[in-house]
């Protein structure tokens, strides 16, 4: 347990700042961790990922004990530690060789884990090539129905995305999108065809081996992008291997408690900006109250008091008024005698009349 | 006037842009992302799998930039950027969603007064230096009372009478009290987050500990003061009232039979909503003997313990 730490100084201050939670998030930085024994293959291709994840990455480059699926203590002390919310956690074993963890944190304690195995993979500097600059937003590209589908695809898709592109941006510089990655999956074997809707998603380390086997490969590519002018407006794009390349398989997995996925979901109340951001010009008279909904004011004008409708009475009818106006100026004499209403003598009349 | 050519030329050039696939792709501009949920032909991946890997992934990208050129655009010094929309998918965030600052007293005040809330600038225009200086802080201008040459003496002043120690003190009190009233926010702000939630959990806790003793604390020690444990408060329902009242409760009984075992939600909106017609799922209890609504709607069961009541 980390001990809370007051900020004695405007540094540390704004440091602890930094790692308040957010309501627009930073992207997750990823923690590269190596097991006990991590192999050849896996740490470079750790090197590799964490190329592609620069300079959200951090690396620790001595041998860990840890086990994530058995126990995720220190994982929770180091994303305190160093403010991660993610983590790639890379073991060779006997049993799971070339073994690559992704594990997702919420609020410093694990979300969901995923763990894949890597059967092939290609390094960036085995294609002679251009490549992306780092630090530039990758295009993500997901091919397969099984990431709409099946429970452990859909859940890689959304980790794959939460490592490479998690940052939500308003906008991007078009000619700054250099690179994509590409995810697709072997193809559909006849088994998960009829049956996913059935398939559950089984927790961690339950699943059958041949329901494990059964599932078709990952393949992870990433190419440069070349746009080319194609006469039209959007041009035509045409791409180049960049490395790496991982072909992958999907082990062990658990998925997130609903609870802690529900408060992980949560959106923050619409922006009053985003719902008056008309088409780019300034709307006058609308505001947005708390709920979200669009209030407007709007003039009406000065209302002309004169053809107001009171209250309905027989004597105000305007029909009569007319009727009676002849009859007025012949009792005008008699009840000017009684008293001065010279001037607004006729109204009062009318109603004595009626 | 002969089209056609036009057409076709621009039919060729659409089509190296364009995109045709069984079902169309997903596209989630907002992190750039694109989704080709038609399945994988088994036949070209199995062919070539670079190839077939890279031709899927191109079409992809290519409906993706399409939709990319397509929105709008705003200029910037370095070129122009296209305003992304919110992304459709759903991420889980990274920390909880931080909770809305409660507000200072000045503040609710400011609110109920309809004050502007207008911003202070840090520095001040100094006439006599003919420059900007700090508000407070080094050199700051509220210092300049402690630091004159000549200062003003009240004819009443104390023979000992300091003017620049006395704006000194005026000055360091005021600091205490902001800070003391910088305090008072954050005390409010913490009780009000989770006081009332927290001392009522320390009761319960309480009250669970004092009678978890092998005696349900009979014969423990009490301490001075110490008041004695409440118990739920039972109420019961007179024992005769008015035909047209029990007749209303026993309908209210009947209504609720055919319903099927009660969710947590429905019990809430139920108790919600007509609270006063009485405690139905007691009633239903009682009646059916700890069995449910299910068991007394099958009914004629119960038949032989009809005795033992």
């Amino acid at each position: 347990m980390l001990r809370i730490v007051k900020p004695k100084n405007a540094r540390s201050k704004r440091a602890l700042q930094a790692r308040e939670a957010k309501e627009v998030e930073d992207p997750r930085v990823a923690i590269f961790v190596r097991g006990t024994h991590a192999g050849e293959k896996v740490t470079a291709v750790m090197k590799e990922l964490m190329a592609l994840k620069r300079p959200n990455a951090v690396s620790f480059s001595k041998k860990n004990l840890v086990r994530p699926f058995e126990d995720a203590s220190s994982l929770e002390f180091w994303a305190k530690k160093n403010d991660a919310g993610m983590f790639v956690v890379g073991q060779t074993t006997k049993k799971r060789p070339d073994g690559l963890t992704f594990v997702r944190m919420f609020d410093y304690r694990v979300l969901d884990m995923c763990e894949v195995g890597v059967e092939g993979w290609k390094s960036m500097a085995d294609f002679k090539t251009p490549k992306a600059t780092p630090g530039h937003k990758p295009l993500l590209h997901f091919a397969s129905e099984l990431f709409d589908t099946h429970p452990r695809f859909i859940q890689l898709k959304s980790i794959l995305m939460d490592f490479f592109n998690g940052e939500v941006i308003d906008a991007i510089h078009l000619a700054g999108l250099e690179h994509v990655i590409s995810v697709s999956l072997g193809p559909t074997p006849a088994s998960l065809n009829a049956t996913t809707s059935t398939l559950q998603a089984s927790s961690s380390t339950a699943a059958p081996a041949e329901d494990l086997a059964s599932l078709p490969a990952v393949h992870i590519r990433s190419y440069t992008i070349r746009l080319l002018a194609s006469g039209a407006r959007v041009p035509r794009v045409e791409l180049t291997p960049m490395g790496p390349s991982l072909d992958l398989r999907l082990r062990r997995h658990t998925t997130a408690d609903p609870e802690m996925m529900k408060q992980a979901l949560r959106r923050p109340k619409l922006r009053k900006q985003e719902v008056e951001k008309g088409l780019g010009k300034k709307r006058k008279n609308m505001e947005v109250d708390e709920m979200g909904d669009l209030r407007g004011r709007i003039h009406v004008g000065k209302q002309d008091l004169g053809k107001l409708q009171t209250r309905k009475m027989k004597g105000l009818k305007p029909g009569r008024d007319e009727e009676m106006a002849d009859e007025d100026e012949e009792d005008g004499d008699a009840f000017g005698a009684e008293g001065d209403e010279e001037e607004d003598g006729g109204r009062r009349k009318k109603r004595r009349t009626a | 006037m002969d089209v056609s050519d036009i057409l076709a030329a621009h039919e060729a050039k659409q089509k190296a842009v364009l995109v045709e696939k069984d079902i169309p792709l997903e596209v989630d501009s907002g992190f750039l992302t694109v989704t080709d949920l038609n399945t994988i032909d088994a036949e070209s991946y199995e062919a070539d799998l670079e190839e077939h890997l890279i031709s899927t992934a191109r079409d992809g990208v290519q409906t993706l930039i399409a939709s990319l050129f397509s929105l709008p655009t705003t200029s910037s010094p370095d070129g122009p950027l296209a305003q992304l929309p919110p992304p459709t998918t759903q991420l889980p965030r990274a920390k909880p969603l931080p909770k809305p600052k409660p507000p200072t007293k000045w503040e609710q005040f400011a609110k109920a007064k309809g004050i502007q809330n207008k911003r202070r600038d840090k520095k001040v225009w100094d006439e006599e230096k003919q420059e900007w200086v700090n508000r407070w802080g080094w050199k700051g201008a509220n210092k300049d009372k402690e630091v004159q040459w000549l200062t003003e003496v009240p004819a009443n002043a104390d023979v000992d009478y300091d003017p620049a120690k006395a704006a000194r003190d005026e000055r360091k009190a005021r600091v205490v009290k902001n800070e003391k009233q910088h305090r008072a926010n954050l005390a409010r702000a913490e009780a009000s987050s989770s006081s009332s939630d927290r001392k009522r959990d320390i009761d319960r806790t309480l009250a669970v500990t004092r009678t978890s003793t092998a005696s349900l604390g009979k014969f423990d020690r009490k301490l001075e003061g110490e008041k004695p444990l409440k118990g739920v408060k039972r109420k019961f329902e007179p024992t005769e009232i008015s035909a047209s009242q029990e007749k209303s409760q026993n309908l209210a009984i009947l209504s609720k039979l055919g319903k099927g075992p009660m969710t947590k939600k429905s019990e809430k909106s139920s108790q919600s909503s007509g609270g006063e017609v009485l405690n139905v799922r007691k009633a239903i209890r009682t009646v059916s003997k700890g069995k449910g609504s299910a068991a007394l709607a099958r009914g004629g069961s119960t038949k032989g313990k009809k005795g033992k009541r």
